[in-house]
């Protein structure tokens, strides 16, 4: 993103003021952010004695305790969301590119109304649907496994990564495909090997935001994996919460850790996210 | 667009077809959905479409985990629900959180992407730390605003340190608490507001702004007459966003309140379903409510994108 170079008035007559004003405002934004870092670091009795110090020495002690739980609460966590969010996004990102094109390159009535029925979905609450489909997962013995926490996260997740690639894929020529067929491809390759390369920037943003919000999703995997089938980092952080009177250094510990990734991932792919986001503001 | 595209591929259909190769057609779309439509909208269909109807279906029944016979009792759960003070409350707890969620990250989030909406490598990484809470689950969110607004916690410290010697209880009292998860909740969707506004200042082209200022048009006057109206889009965007997060929004409430501090003062409607759905195992009424909260979310989000999407076209 660049925004506009050209200076204003105000700007101009006192140069200063902005970028102070900015900084002013964003440290206050930040202050939660810059607690989380610092008491990580600390012991875990200067936590509450003095939360706003800098952590002088610091200490990898929290660090340390959230990684070596005896119950092995970090890694079981890690192990889960790090299975979960890559089955579930590498399948949606495949799925809903093909039903993507499907609704999109079929004139039947019936793939005009799937279509709305399934862009309807971007709205449903998960509340409204998690009583059935636990029974759903019950009956077909996937309830508190990974599998059935993917399949549920496929369904759920599937109208999203449809809106982002049809409105992609619509604006693919369909000439393209249509000599690709002449050419003798059928429609399995012709859309792997011509029309899905072109919908790179639409499989990005699917990967990227499907990614973040599974790998922090809380109510869906609380409730479906339960308390005995394992648990993810973001459950995780809040199952120990409830011993944290004891224990607040391993708490931000954990937290600290379980956050990690995704910020990691954030930092890295940072123009992606902008774009993916501000693709649909600028179209309008 | 789509139209346009839609008449080309019409005049582009052969007028005769002989039996042979429509019947070839209706095989080969047949694959076509079996191959590339089936799988993803089997997934829809079991874990969203299937719900929604069983949810529904449930709502007119007495079901529940400790009764051994389902009886269908017509519209009982729902009118218990509307003459059901506790409902009645997180009806109101959802619409005030709501509102607040709606008009907080939308108005900050504006003011901030004007501030920012500046060239250089400060801005570039002041933007960047605005998203970072975008980024983050709500339950860390939770759990360090937590550590904030606890009795005694550090934002009571630092007024302490100020002189103020009864501070609120920001998460205690129960006419505040209800606020501070709307705070929070404000704070972390602030960012989101920022990236989609800043996208939108970009596409104000400069000259406009350059002649409305020759014209005599101070600063806020630009704003108002040049500036806000280009923004409709990126105002749709954020409020129909908010509006649908607003609506649901459970993790807080789970993580820090549990509803409480007294009977339900931040108990929302999403919290309500999960707590009578799992915790009550009364699966009639739970689902009644999920059926309510679905009714009310499609039908505010849809008059609002209406509204709003009007507003655009008349620029």
């Amino acid at each position: 993103m660049t925004p506009r170079s050209g200076v204003d008035a105000a700007d101009a007559r006192a140069p200063w003021v902005r970028p102070l004003v900015a900084l002013v405002v964003t440290a206050v934004f930040a202050v939660p952010l810059y607690l989380v870092v610092v008491n990580v670091f600390k012991p875990g009795e200067h936590i509450t004695g003095s939360p706003a110090s800098v952590p002088w020495p610091p200490t990898l002690d929290n660090l340390k305790a959230a990684l070596d739980r005896p119950d092995n609460l970090y890694w079981d966590g890690l192990l889960n969301s790090a299975e979960i969010t890559t089955v579930s996004i590498v399948v949606l990102a495949v799925l809903s590119a093909m039903l993507g094109h499907y609704l999109c390159r079929t004139r039947s009535r019936f793939a005009r109304a799937t279509l709305l029925v399934l862009l309807a979905g971007l709205m449903i609450p998960p509340q409204v649907i998690l009583v059935p489909v636990v029974r759903i997962l019950r009956l077909t013995h996937l309830m508190t496994t990974l599998t059935g926490m993917v399949a549920f996260n496929v369904g759920y997740y599937i109208p999203f990564g449809v809106f982002v690639f049809a409105g992609f894929i619509r604006s693919i020529p369909i000439e393209l495909e249509e000599a690709a067929s002449l050419d003798g491809a059928g429609r399995w390759r012709t859309f792997w090997t011509v029309v899905f390369p072109l919908l790179r920037p639409a499989t990005a943003s699917v990967l990227i935001f499907l990614g973040v919000w599974i790998w922090n999703d809380f109510l869906d995997p609380l409730i479906i994996l339960g308390p005995v089938g394992g648990t993810t980092v973001t459950v995780g952080v809040y199952r120990a919460l409830g011993e944290h009177q004891s224990n607040y250094g391993q708490l931000f510990g954990l937290m600290f850790l379980a956050a990690l990734p995704v910020v990691v991932f954030y930092f890295l792919l940072q123009k992606h996210f902008v774009k993916g986001l501000t693709g649909g503001a600028v179209k309008g | 667009m789509t139209a346009l595209q839609d008449t080309l591929r019409d005049s582009r259909q052969p007028t005769r077809k002989t039996a042979r190769t429509s019947a070839r057609t209706r095989r080969s779309n047949l694959g076509y959905f079996l191959g590339f439509g089936a799988p993803g909208l089997l997934f829809y269909a079991c874990f969203v479409f299937a719900p929604l109807v069983l949810s529904l279906g449930y709502s007119f029944t007495n079901a529940d985990a400790f009764l051994p016979h389902t009886k269908f009792t017509g519209l009982h759960n729902y009118v218990k629900l509307l003459g059901d003070p506790d409902f009645r409350t997180s009806l109101r707890v959802t619409t005030i959180l709501t509102l607040i969620i709606v008009i907080v990250p939308n108005v900050a989030g504006l003011a901030v992407a004007v501030l920012l909406n500046r060239n250089g490598r400060l801005y570039r990484a002041l933007r960047t730390v605005f998203f970072v809470p975008v980024v983050l689950s709500s339950v860390v969110v939770s759990v360090v605003w937590q550590a904030m607004l606890t009795d005694g916690g550090l934002l009571d410290t630092v007024l302490g340190s100020m002189g103020v010697k009864h501070p609120p209880g920001w998460l205690s009292d129960p006419s505040i608490a209800l606020y501070s998860v709307g705070w929070i909740a404000s704070w972390q969707l602030l960012g989101f507001c920022t990236v989609v506004y800043l996208a939108g200042l970009q596409g104000v082209p400069d000259d406009l702004l350059e002649a409305a200022a020759i014209d005599g048009a101070g600063r806020w006057t630009r704003f108002r007459r040049v500036t806000w109206p280009m923004l409709a889009p990126a105002l749709t965007i954020n409020t129909v966003m908010l509006l649908i997060t607003g609506f649901k929004t459970y993790d807080y409430v789970q993580v820090i309140t549990h509803g409480g501090p007294g009977t339900g003062t931040t108990a929302t409607v999403a919290y309500g379903v999960i707590q009578t759905g799992f915790t009550e195992n009364k699966t009639g009424m739970a689902s009644a409510m999920a059926v309510l909260m679905l009714i009310i979310v499609a039908v505010v989000s849809s008059v609002v994108l209406r509204l709003l999407q009007r507003r655009e076209v008349e620029l």
